[in-house]
């Protein structure tokens, strides 16, 4: 019993004690775990303070990052202000010269503007015709300035100006193989090339109107009907009611008719004809000239063409139909309401055309030569004269410009003038007094088409001829 | 004795007292203008080297040859015997005649009718109400850019657009009902009647102040005295506008003799130089040909004949 009670008070002391033990464990546990939650409770309220600290740092960094950035915004944009400024300073502004406005002009900047963005050079257009320009120039030039780095310019003009030393020589610029033949004869002395072919237009014969011929049942004659078959058309064109004349006479300063007898002389010369008289080998008095003028021409201005009309109300009284046919350059496509209705009447047995280009040069006084020379190769190149003609009213002198880019009506003058040998413009590569005279004197054979006219005409343009 | 002294003219009593005051009149007229040159320099400066350096410059140009070698006055023979300036074989006949020929065609023609026309408008309108409006309408042209007035009168004259061609095709005359500035035989008079409907609105103005200045009792009295319009005309009116006569007359002179911009517009001389004048030639030679020495002997010419004008006038402004 005593062990039993021995054992049981064994028992107790041990669980007692394990139970003190326990207990006192326990109380040594949840000391350390109060200290602990004191410890936690210390470092969650040092993290607060770590982070309100953080909080603050990170307000006081945005805001000053803020202000920061802003400051290197403006000094990067003042930055990149002074550096376009000095590119400025460091790519040159070409300053173009052309003839265009309006309409025209609006045809040609973007060419321009293609350019801008292939070279990254600036170009400045300005416009100033060539009648403005002639005045303008030789001061210029003999002052040793010029009013633009690529001049657009008559091709004699820029020929003669070539041997005055004021044309900066661009032969190595061309390629004359990519151009259509006797382009560049104008602007070539001695083998050398002074200035390039833009597009050009070309003077194909009589334009008539499919409607107006439809409507009165005329039939256009060819180039290989027989000339008593063209005097047929234009009788039967005189009988329609309400017609003036058969042929409207266009007149500027005298250009209209001058290409009307640079067509004839060519259809009944021969394209030779035009290159004698222009060298000056044959002379406006000889006899094949004489006869082209009392055979062809003057029997025709003896009641088939009107007295010279300014040219654009021509363009308009031939339309509304007061005329039949009207001799003009290929820009009239550019100028009447519906291009499709053009037809063209050339000189019966005609086997060559005037194609005159619109011609430019750098001056010798150009500050910023070689920017001009990658300009000039540019409106040279396919590229330029493609997105010219796309325009319409254009040419391009460039042969590898692809047919599918003209529109229509041009692309109808581009087909038609392939069958034919271009000539150069007569007085377009003369120039000077001879230009002027010739213009002047056949105004006055137009209105009195008499022998003795013919004579005095005849005679005046021979003195001033080369 | 004293009226002997005084019958004795000043001068010959004592010749140093005339020296004396000659000398304190210089004296004088130097002091109170010693100022002058120094006000007048920056417009002398300025003439000297814009009007008569240029004058001179031209003037030696004209005596010279492209290459720069004396002359002589070869330049001006070959310039005057030009057709281009003077053509009168067979004169007279219609143009073209030659450039100077023209310029006193049109002296002749256009001097009387803007002059007379001026002065009849500036009468007429004198008392008449809302004359102003007219007046306004008339001195438009006086206004318009010649080189506008230019391409107007190349309509007013061409056939079947302009107003003159279609009055006379109405009226039967079918030769001036043709284009007038297309045909040799009309150009120079579409100019010329065209300058008279630019230019009369000057000597409109010019009389019509001159008419202003006229007290009305001259005419009171002349209507009292039984004078009649023409008489009170020729008595009173045309002498008393005298002095404006040799402005209208000078000036339109001047303003035909330096014709230019509308010739340039409507006819470039043409036809076949039926239109030219001196002026037109003088461009043509400088700027179209580049024979600055040729366009130098028609501008001396030009300017000569100018001379001729203005140096009457001036002798008559500073006599009056």
């Amino acid at each position: 019993m005593e062990s039993i009670i021995a054992v049981l008070v064994l028992i107790a002391i041990i669980t007692s004690a394990s139970s003190l033990w326990y207990g006192l464990t326990v109380a040594s546990d949840v000391s350390s775990l109060t200290s602990s939650v004191a410890d936690l409770a210390g470092s969650v309220a040092d993290l607060t303070t770590s982070v309100a600290g953080l909080a603050t740092s990170v307000a006081d960094f945005k805001t000053t990052t803020a202000a920061d950035l802003a400051q290197i915004a403006d000094d990067l944009a003042e930055i990149a202000d002074r550096v376009t400024k000095v590119e400025g300073a460091l790519t040159p502004t070409l300053t173009v010269v052309g003839p265009w406005s309006g309409a025209e002009m609006d045809g040609f900047l973007p060419i321009l503007d293609r350019f801008e963005t292939l070279s990254g050079i600036n170009v400045r257009y300005k416009v100033q015709r060539a009648e403005d320009l002639q005045t303008l120039l030789p001061a210029q030039f003999a002052a040793g300035t010029t009013p633009g780095d690529v001049i657009f310019m008559w091709g004699w003009w820029i020929g003669q100006e070539a041997q005055n030393g004021h044309v900066l020589e661009v032969t190595d610029l061309i390629d004359e193989a990519d151009f259509l033949g006797g382009t560049f004869d104008q602007v070539t002395i001695d083998d050398k090339i002074y200035g390039g072919a833009y597009t050009g237009k070309v003077k194909p014969g009589f334009w008539y109107r499919k409607s107006f011929f439809e409507a009165n049942s005329l039939t256009a004659t060819t180039v290989n009907s027989t000339w008593a078959e063209f005097l047929a058309l234009l009788n039967d064109i005189k009988a329609v009611p309400g017609i003036i004349d058969p042929i409207a006479s266009g007149d500027a300063v005298g250009w209209p008719l001058s290409d009307i007898t640079e067509h004839f002389l060519i259809t009944f010369g021969g394209a030779q004809l035009q290159y004698d008289l222009i060298s000056g080998a044959a002379n406006w008095t000889s006899d094949p000239v004489r006869g082209i003028f009392e055979d062809r021409l003057v029997p025709l201005l003896q009641g088939n063409f009107s007295d010279p009309i300014e040219w654009t109300t021509a363009v308009d009284e031939w339309w509304q139909g007061d005329y039949g046919l009207y001799f003009m350059g290929s820009w009239i496509t550019g100028m009447v309401d519906n291009a499709t209705d053009l037809g063209i009447i050339p000189l019966p047995g005609a086997e060559a055309l005037v194609l005159p280009a619109d011609y430019f040069f750098i001056p010798t006084y150009s500050e910023n030569q070689e920017a001009a020379k990658e300009l000039f190769q540019f409106l040279i190149s396919e590229e330029a004269q493609r997105l010219q003609v796309e325009q319409g009213g254009h040419l391009a002198t460039n042969i590898n410009v692809n047919l599918d880019f003209y529109p229509a009506a041009d692309r109808m003058v581009r087909e038609f003038i392939q069958d034919y040998a271009i000539a150069p413009d007569l007085d377009d590569t003369i120039g000077g007094e001879f230009q002027t005279t010739f213009w002047d004197q056949l105004k006055g054979l137009w209105v009195d088409p008499t022998p003795a006219v013919l004579d005095a005409v005849l005679t005046a343009i021979d003195a001033v001829a080369p | 004795m004293i009226r002997i002294a005084r019958a004795i003219p000043e001068a010959k009593r004592n010749p140093w007292d005339r020296i004396r005051r000659g000398a304190r009149t210089l004296r004088r007229f130097v002091r109170a203008r010693k100022n002058i040159p120094l006000f007048l320099s920056p417009a002398l400066v300025l003439m000297l080297f814009l009007v008569v350096y240029p004058i001179l410059q031209t003037l030696y140009l004209s005596f010279l040859t492209p290459a720069g070698e004396f002359a002589g006055l070869s330049n001006y023979s070959e310039i005057l015997a030009r057709k281009d300036i003077i053509d009168v074989d067979g004169f007279p006949r219609l143009p073209p005649l030659g450039a100077l020929v023209h310029n006193v065609i049109w002296i002749a023609i256009h001097l009387p009718l803007s002059m007379f026309s001026g002065l009849a408008l500036a009468i007429i309108l004198r008392d008449v109400k809302g004359s102003s409006l007219v007046k306004s309408i008339v001195f438009l042209g006086m206004v318009t850019p010649l080189i506008v007035g230019g391409v107007i009168l190349r309509f007013i004259f061409t056939k079947g657009v302009g107003v003159v061609t279609a009055f006379f095709s109405a009226i039967g005359v079918e030769q001036l009902g043709r284009t007038w500035t297309g045909l040799p035989d009309t150009a120079l008079f579409a100019l010329i009647f065209g300058s008279v409907w630019l230019w009369t609105g000057f000597s409109m103005i010019v009389y019509s102040a001159g008419l202003a200045t006229i007290p009305k009792e001259y005419y009171e009295a002349a209507k009292i005295d039984g004078a009649g319009p023409f008489k009170t005309f020729r008595r009173i009116t045309f002498p008393l506008l005298k002095p404006l006569n040799i402005v209208v007359i000078t000036m339109t002179v001047l303003y035909d003799l330096k014709i230019f911009d509308i010739v340039f517009v409507a006819t470039f001389g043409g036809p076949r130089k039926a239109s030219t004048v001196l002026a037109f030639e003088m461009w043509l030679q400088a700027f179209q040909f580049s024979r600055f020495n040729s366009a130098a002997v028609i501008a001396t010419l030009l300017t000569l004949l100018t001379l001729v004008v203005t140096i009457p006038m001036i002798r008559y402004t500073v006599n009056r």
